[in-house]
């Protein structure tokens, strides 16, 4: 995939996930906008969450989006910070705004699913 | 391509208008706009979500703002968003992946038709159920 050695270790890695994971977004974000809205209910209301949230593959599948949206998010406005000339505590701050930033909110967002409990159902 | 600008760090706003844009640098700077206002939007999710924790009660009065029809337009004008940002992200990977370079421009003004057709097809699966009422 990299043409020469010397491109490797140079945020090529970065850009070649950020193209992947885009790819896996598209599918898993439409997806989920229909899922959502398929009826009115189905994304607005606790009792659809918790009945989706029986489902262990149905959590890893939210997991999994919540963290690679905010990567792909975060590393695409990391992006545009390096389309412009940075000194180096710029570059420092934004990367560690950034990161702190996104940390704090993953984390939010696998508290938030995690929390959801399992309940017996009758059936 | 004949002439080329300075670039004018003071009145970038201005010099970046001034160009002459075609599909590329319009796909471009959308591209930037609905990919911040995502993230944005990402941010907000999470927070708007996390009354999920607070059980059934907390979260149903919480969440049922969202349901009225003007949260739902606005929702809907999101996929939008989502829309530009996932076909020109894949009209993005087929220019460096897939020689697309010989036809991003007319990858881009499929995007488009296919975008509109699909923006219509989600007001159609969000409002049906509004419409269907309204003739009850």
């Amino acid at each position: 995939m990299y043409k020469h050695r010397n491109s490797q270790g140079s945020g090529s890695f970065s850009w070649v996930f950020q193209r992947v994971t885009g790819l896996i977004l598209v599918v898993v974000m439409i997806g989920h906008y229909i899922l959502m809205h398929y009826t009115p209910e189905s994304g607005h209301t606790y009792d659809a969450v918790l009945a989706r949230m029986q489902s262990n593959w149905y959590r890893v599948l939210d997991l999994t989006f919540v963290v690679l949206a905010m990567y792909h998010g975060l590393n695409g406005v990391w992006g545009i910070f390096r389309d412009y000339k940075l000194k180096s505590w710029q570059t420092i701050t934004i990367m560690s705004l950034l990161i702190i930033i996104g940390l704090a909110f993953t984390l939010w967002g696998i508290k938030t699913i995690l929390d959801i409990p399992y309940v017996q159902t009758s059936n | 391509m004949a002439e080329f600008k300075k670039f004018d760090q003071r009145n970038w706003v201005k010099t970046n208008l001034s160009y002459k844009k075609d599909t590329g640098s319009w796909a471009w700077i959308l591209h930037r706009i609905t990919g911040i206002a995502l993230l944005g939007y990402l941010f907000m999710h999470i927070y708007s979500l996390s009354p999920l924790s607070q059980g059934k009660e907390a979260f149903d009065t919480f969440i049922a703002a969202y349901t009225t029809p003007f949260f739902m337009a606005l929702e809907w004008f999101l996929f939008a968003f989502v829309l530009f940002h996932s076909l020109n992200g894949v009209r993005i990977v087929l220019v460096d992946w897939a020689d697309g370079a010989k036809y991003h421009k007319a990858l881009y003004r499929y995007s488009i038709v296919i975008g509109v057709v699909m923006f219509l097809a989600m007001g159609y699966v969000m409002f049906s159920h509004e419409i269907h009422k309204l003739f009850k």
